[in-house]
C-alpha cells in the first residue's frame, strides 16, 4: 500500500473518531469536549496537507492517479458470471488531493471559529461530534474510488447535514427544514442510484475506472440512449446535493441551522459535492446528457440570483448566492469546461466560506439578528469582518485580482465556446445567462455590502412586534456591536486570503496559467469513442471540427494554425509555453477546449462589464439614493413578489407533491383498512353466514331428519308396545284374528 | 445440536410445568436460560459451519454430506399403506446457508423476546410455556427438511401464537388472534395438499421410496413420469405453485393478504410484535427459497414479474399506507409489509445479487424491526398511547431513547452504514439487473422516498419542536430547576432503563457493523445463493429435458 493512501486512510478515520468519542462522552468532558474536535481536526488538516504537498507540488503531474482497494463483498462463483466481488477503495489523484486539503482546512476553520460560534449552546458538544461525523463522510466522498462507496458517503454527509439543519430542533422551522432537507435530496438520490444501477447492470462493477474502461471498450450493450440516462440520473444525484433547480427549494431553508455549518456544508463542501460528482463521472456524460447538465446549470444560477436581490436575511441572501454559483459551476461542467467548474468549486469554497463566517459574526455581534433591514454602519465596529467580507464578496462577485473572477471568467469562456460548437441558437441562452446572473450577483452583493456594513445603524428601526425569535433580548437594539474575538477572526483572514488570484495563478486574468487548471485537466470522454461509432456520429464529428475552425488533423494538435477565431487562444498559449491541454481523442471534446480557449477574452471583457454596471446598479440605488428601492419594487410588484417569493416554488411544491403524497396515501390506507380489509372481514362474515346457514340446515333439515327417523320409531314403537302386553290370551286372539283374516283373504282370492 | 437448539425451550416448557405459577422469577430466569442457551448453540453452529458447502439439493454425488450441515435423520413415522405402498416420514434436520442465518436471526430474537417479556404480568407460568413452544416450533421450521415435519412445526407455531395474542394482547385482541389464526390456517390447508402430491410424485434415489424429504424434492430428476406433479403435468405443478405460494404470502405477509398483520401488530404485547415481525414473516420467504421456487423451478421462471409486481406493490402501498398512520406501531406495522416487498423483490430477480439482497434484508428486517417494536413498547410502557400526535418534544427529556430511535428508524429508511441499506441496495442491484424485472426496480424506487417520509415525519412529530398542548406527558422542574419529563403512573426511570438499554443496543451494534462490513452474515449465504439461482436458472432446466 502506497504511504499516501495509508495516511489517507488515516485522515478519513481521524474525524469518525472524534465523532464516536464526543457523541458518548461530550458531557464527561470539560468544554463538552470541543478540544479533541478541534485536536483531530488540526491532525486531519496536517496530514491532508502533507497530502497534498506530496501530490500538487512535489509530484506536479497532470496523470497523477494512485488507487488502492479490497474486497468487500465476495458473491463467490456466480452462475452465469463467474466470480464476482464488490470492491471498495480509495484513489487520490489531484483532484482528490486538493479537495482533500480544501475540506479538512475548512472543517478546521470551522471547528475553531464554532468555539467561538457555539460558545454556551445546551448541546456544545454534539454540535462538534456532527462536525466530525460529517468531515467524515465529505472526506469519504472525496477518496471513493467507486460509485458504491460515493453513493454512502454521499447519504451520510445528507445524515449529517439532516442532523446540524436540526441542531436547533426544538424549533419547528429548523425541524421542518431538516425533514425536508433530507428528503429533497433522496428524490435526487434515487436518480443517481438508479444512474448506479444502469451501469453496474452492465459491468458488474462499481469502479469508475473499470465503468470508463468498458464503455471504452464498447461494452455498453443497451441503447446510447440508456448511456444518456444513465450521465442525467447521476446527474440527478447532484441536483438534488448540490441544489440545482428544480431540487433547490432545501438549501435556503437549511440556513435554520447554525452558521458556521452553512458555511461548512451549505456553501462550501457538502453541496458541491454533487459538482465533485458530476466530475468524476464526466466521462460517462454523453453530449446529450452535458446538454442537459448545462441548461440546468444555467437556469439554476440565473433562478438563484434573480430570488437573491430581494430577500432580507443575510443568510438567505448567500444561500441563493450559493444556489447561483453552484448552477455556474454545474453550467462548466456541462459545457465541457471541466477544469474552469471545479476551479470554481475550490474558489467558491473559500469565499463563500468566508461570507459565511463572516455573517455569523455579525449575527453573533448583532446578538441573533439576521435580518439586513435592521443591520447598517457596521464597517467601523467590526473592521476585521468588514474587510474579510469585502475581499470574499469582490471574489463572489468576480472582479479582477480574485480568485473568483478567474474561476467565472473560465466558465463564461467554456460557455460562450460551447454554445458556438453547438452552433448556436438556444445554446447561447446559457452564456446569456450566465453573464446576466454575473450583473445579478455584484448588485445582490453591492446591496448586502451597503446595508450591513454602511449608511446608519438601524437596529432601532426594527418594529417590535416582531421581537420573536428564540435570542430575542428585551433591550433589543442597545447593545454594543464588537469586533468578534480572534478565534473567529483568524478564520476569516485565512479564508479572505485564498480568495486572492496569487494562490492560483500569477497572471490575475488567466487562471489558465494556475496550477490547479494544468493539473485538473478535462478527462478524456469514454463516450463517443465507444463500441463503433455510427455513421451519423462520424459526421457529426466532422461538423464539430468544423464548427470549431479547424479540420481533423487539428484535433491532435493543440496548437494548430486555426481561423482568425481561434486566433486569441492559439496566442494565450503561446504565452506561457509549459501549459498543454489535454489532448483529445474526440474531436467534439477538443473542439469545445479549443473555442473555449478562443472565447476567453471576450469572456473577460464582458463579464467585466457585466460586474462593473451590476455594483453601479447597486451604488446608485443603495449608496448614492438615486433611486428608490421600495418605490421600484412597488411599481413592478408581480416581478418582485414573484422574486421575494422564491419563484413560489415551495408552494408549488406543496400544492403537488406534498399534498398529492399524503392524499394518496390516505387514499391507500383508506382503501387497504376498507376494500382490502373489508374483503377479508367480508369473507369471514360470508363465512360465518354459510356457517349460520349450514348450522340452519344442520338443526333443522338434517338434524330433523335425524330426529324425525327417531321420533317416528318412537311412535311406532310406542303404538306397537301396546300390543307386546305379556298375556297369552291376548296374543292368541291376536292369532285368531290373523288367520281369520287371512282366511278371508284367501277365500276371496280363489273365488272367481 | 440441532435437535438440541430445537427442543431447548421445549425442555423448559416441560420444567415450567413443573415450577408453581407463584415463582415468576423462577419461570423467567428459566425461559431467559434456555433462550442464552440457544443463542450459545446458534453461536457454535456458526462457527462450525463452513460456508463452501451449497446446501439446497443433494451434492452432485447424490450425497448430503457434501451439501447440507449438522445433519440429523431418522425414521420417524412409518406406515403400511397398502396398496400405496408405505408412508415414510422422517425426522430429518440440517442446515445450509440458507436457514443458519435465520437459526442466527431466531436465538437472537428469542433472547430479546423474553427479555422483553419481564414486564408481563398476567399469568406469567401460562406465558412462557406457550413462548417457548412457539420458539421451538420457529425453529423446528428453519431447520426441518423433511416437509411433514416442516409442516408439523409450521402448524404448531399457530396455536401458541393465537393464545399469545389473545390473552396477553390489546383491547381488540380476539379479533386481531381469530384473524391471525384462521388466515394462516387458511394457507397452510392447502400447502398439506400439495405435500402429500409431492410425497407421491417424488422418490428418494438413495432409498427408491417415497419421500417428504425436501432436498430430494428440490432436484427434478427425482420426480416420477406420469405422477401428479412429475414434469409432464404442467397444470397441476401451476396450481401446487400457485396455492404454495399465497401459503407462503400470508406469512409475508403480501398484498393482498396482508391485513391481519396491522391488527395483530397493533394487539400483541411487545414481545410478541419483535417475534412475530423478527422471525415470522421471514417464514413466508424462507419457505418461498427452500420449497416454493426450487420444487417448481420452471414456474417460479414463469412467475418472475408477477412474484416482482407484487413485491414492488408491498413495497410502494406500504409505504403509502405507513404514511398515513396516526398510530406508531401501526406504522411500523405497514413499514414492515414494505421491507419485506424488497424481499420478494429480490427474489423476483433470480439473481445472485437480488436473492442474496433478499435473503440478507430478511436478516436485517429482523434486527431493525425488532429494534423498532421494541421502541415502540418503550414509549408505549410509559404513555399507554402510541398516537404519534400526542408527544413532540421528545428529544430533549429523553436523549437516550431519541438517539436510539435515530438509529433504528434510520436503519429502516436505508441509511448507508447501517445494515438495511445494504440488503435494500443489492436487492435493487439484482431487480435491475435481470431484465424482467427492471422497471420494477425503477419503480420500486420511490419506496426509498417515501420510507424516508413517514419515518422522518414521524419522528419529527414525536421527537423534534416542543411539547404538544395535548401531549400525553407532563412537564415538571427538578431541583437544579431543569425540565424533566414525567409520565402518568409510571414509576420507572423515564429515559431508557438497563434491561431496554440490554435489549436494544445490542441490537443497535449488529445493525451498524453489519452495515459496515456484511460478510459475517452474508459470507455464510452466498454458495448456497449461487446454488439455488442455479437450480432455479432456465439453463438448468432446458438440460433436464
Amino acid at each position: 500500500m502506497h504511504s499516501l493512501i495509508q495516511l489517507s486512510i488515516i485522515v478519513l478515520l481521524l474525524p469518525l473518531l472524534s465523532f464516536v468519542l464526543l457523541i458518548f462522552f461530550n458531557r464527561r468532558l470539560p468544554r463538552g469536549g470541543d478540544f479533541l474536535g478541534i485536536g483531530f481536526l488540526g491532525a486531519t488538516f496536517a496530514i491532508s496537507v502533507y497530502i497534498f504537498w506530496e501530490v500538487v507540488v512535489t509530484a506536479y503531474d497532470p496523470s497523477f492517479r494512485i488507487a488502492w482497494d479490497f474486497t468487500w463483498i465476495d458473491f463467490g462463483d456466480v452462475p452465469g458470471f463467474g466470480p464476482l466481488e464488490i470492491r471498495m477503495g480509495i484513489m487520490i489523484d489531484n483532484l482528490t488531493a486538493i479537495m482533500l486539503a480544501m475540506v479538512s482546512l475548512i472543517s478546521f476553520l470551522v471547528h475553531l471559529y464554532s468555539t467561538g460560534y457555539m460558545q454556551g449552546e445546551r448541546y456544545y458538544g454534539r454540535f462538534f461530534a456532527y462536525l466530525g461525523i460529517f468531515t467524515f463522510s465529505m472526506l469519504g466522498i472525496v477518496l471513493s474510488d467507486n460509485l458504491f462507496s460515493i453513493y454512502i458517503f454521499w447519504e451520510l454527509v445528507g445524515l449529517s447535514s439532516y442532523l446540524l439543519i436540526g441542531f436547533y430542533f426544538h424549533k419547528d422551522s429548523a425541524a421542518d427544514a431538516q425533514k425536508k432537507a433530507f428528503l429533497t435530496n433522496r428524490v435526487g438520490d434515487i436518480g443517481m442510484w438508479l444512474g448506479i444501477l444502469i451501469l453496474y447492470s452492465q459491468f458488474h462493477t462499481f469502479g469508475y475506472e473499470e465503468i470508463y474502461q468498458h464503455i471504452r471498450d464498447g461494452e455498453f450493450h443497451m441503447s446510447q440512449a440508456w448511456l444518456t440516462a444513465a450521465g442525467i440520473l447521476l446527474f440527478m444525484g447532484c441536483v438534488g446535493k448540490s441544489a440545482q433547480f428544480p431540487l433547490h427549494v432545501w438549501l435556503p431553508d437549511a440556513m435554520e441551522g447554525p452558521t458556521p455549518v452553512s458555511a461548512l456544508i451549505h456553501a462550501a463542501t457538502m453541496v458541491a459535492a454533487g459538482v465533485y460528482f458530476v466530475g468524476r463521472i464526466f466521462p460517462v456524460l454523453t453530449p446529450d446528457a452535458l446538454a442537459v447538465i448545462a441548461f440546468v446549470g444555467a437556469v439554476t444560477a440565473f433562478m438563484a440570483a434573480t430570488i437573491a436581490i430581494t430577500q432580507h436575511d443575510i443568510k438567505r441572501v448567500l444561500a441563493y448566492s450559493t444556489v447561483s454559483q453552484l448552477g455556474y459551476m454545474v453550467l462548466g461542467l456541462g459545457v465541457g469546461a471541466y477544469s474552469a467548474g471545479l476551479f470554481h468549486l475550490l474558489t467558491h469554497a473559500f469565499f463563500k466560506a468566508c461570507l459565511f463566517l463572516g455573517s455569523g459574526a455579525i449575527i453573533h455581534a448583532m446578538h441573533h439578528e439576521q435580518d439586513m433591514r435592521w443591520m447598517g454602519g457596521l464597517w467601523k465596529k467590526m473592521p476585521w469582518t468588514f474587510v474579510t467580507f469585502i475581499v470574499a464578496t469582490l471574489a463572489l462577485a468576480g472582479l479582477p485580482l480574485t480568485s473568483g473572477f478567474m474561476s467565472k471568467d473560465a466558465i463564461l469562456a467554456g460557455a460562450l465556446g460551447y454554445a458556438e460548437v453547438e452552433g448556436g441558437g438556444i445554446y447561447y441562452l446559457i452564456p446569456a445567462l450566465g453573464f446576466f446572473s454575473a450583473m445579478l450577483t455584484a448588485f445582490y452583493m453591492g446591496r448586502q455590502i451597503w446595508l450591513v456594513f454602511f449608511g446608519k445603524s438601524r437596529t432601532h428601526l426594527k418594529p417590535v412586534d416582531e421581537h420573536h425569535g428564540d435570542h430575542a433580548h428585551d433591550d433589543h437594539g442597545h447593545h454594543e456591536v464588537h469586533e468578534v474575538a480572534w478565534n473567529m477572526r483568524l478564520p476569516l483572514v485565512v479564508l479572505a486570503g485564498l480568495s486572492v488570484f496569487a494562490v492560483y495563478s500569477p497572471d490575475p486574468l488567466d487562471g489558465a496559467k494556475g496550477w490547479f487548471m494544468h493539473l485538473v485537466q478535462t478527462p478524456q470522454t469514454a463516450v463517443v469513442s465507444s463500441g463503433g461509432v455510427h455513421e451519423g456520429e462520424h459526421l457529426e464529428a466532422a461538423m464539430y471540427a468544423e464548427a470549431a475552425g479547424h479540420g481533423e488533423a487539428a484535433v491532435h494538435d493543440d496548437t494548430h494554425a486555426v481561423d482568425a477565431q481561434g486566433h486569441q487562444a492559439v496566442e494565450a498559449h503561446d504565452d506561457h509555453g509549459e501549459h498543454h491541454g489535454p489532448v483529445f481523442d474526440d474531436p467534439r471534446q477538443a473542439a469545445i477546449a479549443h473555442a473555449a480557449h478562443a472565447n476567453h477574452d471576450t469572456a473577460i471583457r464582458y463579464s467585466t462589464i457585466m460586474v462593473a454596471s451590476g455594483i453601479g446598479l447597486a451604488l446608485i440605488v443603495y449608496a448614492f439614493g438615486w433611486i428608490n428601492p421600495e418605490k421600484t419594487a412597488r411599481r413592478i410588484r408581480p416581478l418582485y413578489l414573484y422574486s421575494f417569493n422564491k419563484w413560489y416554488w415551495d408552494e408549488i411544491y406543496d400544492a403537488t407533491v406534498i399534498r398529492g403524497s399524503l392524499l394518496i396515501s390516505r387514499i391507500l390506507a383508506w382503501f387497504d383498512s376498507n376494500i382490502v380489509d373489508g374483503l377479508v372481514n367480508g369473507a369471514g362474515a360470508l363465512t360465518r353466514r354459510v356457517g349460520f346457514f349450514a348450522g340452519g340446515v344442520d338443526r333443522y333439515v338434517v338434524d330433523g331428519l335425524v330426529n324425525f327417523t327417531a321420533f317416528f320409531v318412537q311412535t311406532t314403537g310406542s303404538l306397537l308396545k301396546k300390543i307386546q302386553t305379556g298375556r297369552v290370551q291376548t296374543y292368541l286372539v291376536m292369532v285368531l284374528l290373523a288367520v281369520t283374516a287371512y282366511i278371508v283373504y284367501y277365500v276371496f282370492q280363489i273365488m272367481p | 445440536m440441532l435437535s438440541l437448539i430445537v427442543f431447548l425451550p421445549i425442555i423448559a416448557a416441560l420444567i415450567i410445568v413443573a415450577v408453581p405459577s407463584s415463582q415468576k422469577q423462577v419461570i423467567r430466569l428459566l425461559s431467559l436460560v434456555a433462550a442464552l442457551a440457544q443463542g450459545v448453540l446458534a453461536y457454535f453452529i456458526w462457527q462450525g459451519y463452513d460456508p463452501s458447502l451449497p446446501g439446497i439439493t443433494a451434492a452432485a454425488n447424490g450425497s448430503l454430506d457434501g451439501s447440507f450441515q449438522f445433519i440429523e435423520r431418522l425414521p420417524w413415522i412409518t406406515l403400511d399403506l397398502g396398496t400405496l405402498g408405505t408412508l415414510n416420514i422422517e425426522y430429518f434436520l440440517g442446515v445450509d446457508g440458507l436457514s443458519i442465518t435465520m437459526v442466527i436471526l431466531t436465538a437472537l430474537i428469542s433472547i430479546i423476546g423474553v427479555l422483553s417479556s419481564w414486564t408481563i404480568k398476567k399469568q406469567v407460568k401460562g406465558y412462557f410455556l406457550l413462548y417457548n413452544i412457539l420458539s421451538t416450533a420457529m425453529m423446528g421450521c428453519f431447520v426441518a427438511l423433511d416437509f411433514f415435519l416442516f409442516y408439523v412445526f409450521w402448524e404448531l407455531m399457530l396455536l401458541p401464537m393465537y393464545f399469545l395474542i389473545g390473552i396477553w394482547g390489546g383491547p381488540n385482541r380476539e379479533y386481531a388472534a381469530i384473524k391471525f389464526f384462521l388466515y394462516t390456517l387458511f394457507g397452510s390447508v392447502f400447502m398439506l395438499l400439495v405435500m402429500i402430491g409431492l410425497y407421491f410424485s417424488v422418490i428418494d434415489p438413495a432409498t427408491g421410496n417415497h419421500t417428504f424429504s425436501l432436498v430430494a424434492m428440490a432436484s427434478q430428476e427425482n420426480y416420477l413420469p406420469g405422477s401428479i406433479l412429475g414434469p409432464e403435468s404442467v397444470t397441476w405443478r401451476y396450481v401446487a405453485f400457485i396455492v404454495l405460494f399465497i401459503g407462503f404470502a400470508i406469512k409475508v405477509p403480501m398484498f393482498p393478504f396482508h391485513t391481519w398483520l396491522p391488527d395483530a401488530h397493533v394487539e400483541a404485547p411487545t414481545p410478541i410484535s419483535v417475534i412475530l415481525a423478527g422471525v415470522l414473516l421471514k417464514l413466508g420467504t424462507y419457505g418461498m427459497m427452500r420449497i416454493n421456487f426450487p420444487l417448481f423451478p420452471e414456474v417460479f421462471q414463469a412467475s418472475l414479474y408477477v412474484i416482482g409486481v407484487f413485491g414492488a406493490i408491498n413495497i410502494i402501498y406500504g409505504a403509502f399506507c405507513a404514511l398515513a398512520q396516526q398510530d406508531l406501531k401501526k406504522m411500523v406495522a405497514y413499514s414492515s409489509i414494505s421491507h419485506m416487498g424488497y424481499v420478494l423483490l429480490g427474489l423476483a430477480a433470480a439473481n445472485t445479487e437480488g436473492m442474496t439482497g433478499a435473503l440478507y434484508q430478511m436478516f436485517n428486517h429482523g434486527t431493525i424491526t425488532a429494534m423498532l417494536f421494541l421502541l415502540v413498547g418503550v414509549i408505549y410502557d410509559r404513555a399507554h398511547t402510541r398516537a404519534i400526535d400526542k408527544f413532540g418534544g421528545l428529544a430533549t427529556y429523553m436523549p437516550v431513547y431519541a438517539g436510539l430511535v435515530t438509529v433504528a428508524w434510520f436503519a429502516s429508511l436505508g441509511l448507508p452504514g447501517l445494515s438495511g441499506f445494504i440488503s435494500e441496495a443489492f436487492v435493487f442491484v439484482g431487480a435491475f439487473s435481470s431484465e424482467v424485472t427492471r422497471s420494477l426496480a425503477m419503480v420500486s424506487v420511490l419506496g426509498i422516498v417515501f420510507g424516508a417520509a413517514y419515518l422522518l415525519w414521524s419522528l419529527q412529530r414525536m421527537f423534534l419542536g416542543k411539547r404538544k398542548p395535548d401531549a400525553v406527558y407532563e412537564l415538571q422542574k427538578n431541583a437544579e430547576g431543569e425540565e424533566m419529563i414525567h409520565f402518568h403512573d409510571w414509576k420507572g426511570k423515564n429515559d431508557l432503563d438497563g434491561r431496554e438499554l440490554a435489549m436494544l443496543v445490542p441490537l443497535a451494534v449488529i445493525i451498524i457493523i453489519l452495515g459496515v462490513y456484511p460478510m459475517p452474515v452474508m459470507g455464510l449465504m452466498t454458495t448456497s445463493i449461487n446454488k439455488l439461482v442455479e437450480v432455479l436458472s432456465p439453463m438448468m432446466m432446458t438440460a433436464l429435458h
